[in-house]
């Protein structure tokens, strides 16, 4: 059965976007949604981090989970989904002897 | 050997805990900064590398508990108050409960069963039973009186004292928790009150997240933590009891007893568990969870003969005179 899913790309090289566009809409530059199967979805996302390179992606699909849906994510970024008991938040990585780009106000 | 445990010591950690019923869901905290930004509420962890950050969904939380190692700022906590999540401070692996902050919006639900079902003796006795049943998973039969009950509860922990002691080689014991002659106690004994005592620290959080009374007891009374001790002895014989006969031989068993509850958030795990049983017992017929769309947090006014009436209204046309 085809579920929803959302597929975000940056700087992946062009004939990506091609590739994706057959199954999914971009909906913004580099955003991708489209309702597949999960035989679909897991053929597109082992081809789009196979051709990864630089850039990044990450995909959002609906599961069992707590939340209701599971990341997946693909590249080197500074947002990476960090795994508690079963549930997934986010933690942004600090970057080697880089200052903080603001103070935090409170 | 110690190098992963240290660091695992000194690692961060945030745990989250699934949803159970009434969209009741834990995090904890330890060794973080919590602030708030321009938009949200941050864990801020320090790296080698600098500060790395984690989101909070706080709106999506039912309680947080802040362990050891944590600062939280004004302006944080008080977003999360707004969206009707409860604090509470623990001790490492939520070991000790000591205090709790209740948002102005947390619902009174459950409060308002815990009261009903204590104030009425049949009602009591009804949930002191459910109690008992849950305890030791057996049935009881109907009439049967708290001293009845009394009774048979000292004989089924007596006889599984027995059972662990055979099983462990312990020639006799007792169970003594005389706080004048402590030194004196068995590492059993020692170990024993210690586990309980973390057992209290999370039962205690998990009535507060729910908004009960610590104080209201059902087969304990006149404590500030009577309720917190009756829901705390459902778990034992499953928990605290053999933790502390497997320490018979430890050299320092308070202290074992606490690690070995924290080191696997054993007990921060329990807490889903724990809010289940708690409105199941207060409430059995309402412990499902209210659908997202029904659950309207309202005001209410209450009748004795109308029952509970919507607030807002003025309601001077409508009294008879």
């Amino acid at each position: 059965m085809p579920s929803m899913v959302v597929l975000a790309t940056t700087a992946v090289p062009d004939h990506v976007h091609g590739a994706l566009s057959r199954w999914m809409l971009e909906t913004m530059p580099g955003m991708f949604v489209g309702s597949v199967s999960a035989r679909v979805r897991d053929l597109v996302w082992d081809t789009v981090s196979a051709v990864i390179g630089d850039g990044a992606a990450v995909l959002v699909y609906p599961a069992d989970t707590e939340q209701g849906f599971a990341i997946r994510t693909a590249g080197e970024r500074r947002r990476r989904p960090y795994e508690v008991d079963g549930l997934t938040l986010i933690r942004w990585t600090a970057q080697d002897g880089e200052a903080e780009e603001h103070e935090v106000p409170w | 050997m110690t190098g992963p445990a240290r660091r695992r010591l000194a690692a961060p950690s945030v745990v989250m805990l699934p949803r159970v019923a009434d969209s009741l869901s834990f995090l904890y905290l330890d060794l973080v900064r919590i602030v708030q930004d321009e938009t949200g509420v941050h864990a801020r962890i320090d790296t080698p590398r600098g500060v790395d950050r984690i989101a909070l969904p706080v709106a999506a939380l039912s309680c947080i508990l802040l362990g050891p190692g944590t600062s939280i700022t004004q302006p944080a906590l008080a977003t999360i108050a707004r969206h009707g999540a409860t604090v509470v401070c623990t001790g490492a692996g939520g070991v000790r409960s000591y205090a709790g902050i209740l948002p102005d919006s947390l619902t009174t639900r459950w409060l308002e069963h815990q009261a009903r079902a204590w104030a009425d003796e049949q009602v009591r006795l009804r949930v002191a039973v459910a109690m008992y049943e849950k305890r030791f998973g057996t049935g009881l039969p109907p009439g049967t009186t708290v001293a009845q009950l009394r009774g048979l509860e000292g004989q089924r922990v007596k006889a599984l004292y027995q059972q662990l002691a055979q099983q462990h080689r312990i020639p006799r014991f007792r169970r003594n928790y005389d706080p004048a002659r402590w030194e004196e106690q068995d590492p059993v004994n020692l170990a024993l009150s210690a586990a309980n005592t973390c057992l209290y620290g999370i039962v205690h959080a998990a009535v507060l997240a729910l908004g009960c009374s610590p104080a209201l007891g059902f087969v304990h009374s006149g404590k500030q933590h009577a309720f917190v001790y009756d829901i705390a002895d459902l778990y034992k014989a499953r928990t605290t009891i053999p933790l502390a006969f497997a320490l018979h031989a430890a050299s320092n068993p308070e202290q074992q007893a606490r690690r070995r509850f924290r080191d696997e958030l054993r007990l921060i795990k329990l807490l889903p568990r724990i809010v289940t049983d708690i409105q199941q017992l207060l409430a059995p017929e309402e412990a499902d969870p209210v659908p997202d769309h029904e659950a309207v947090e309202l005001v209410s006014l209450w009748d004795p003969e109308l029952g509970v009436l919507p607030a807002g209204v003025n309601y001077a046309e409508h009294s008879i005179g």
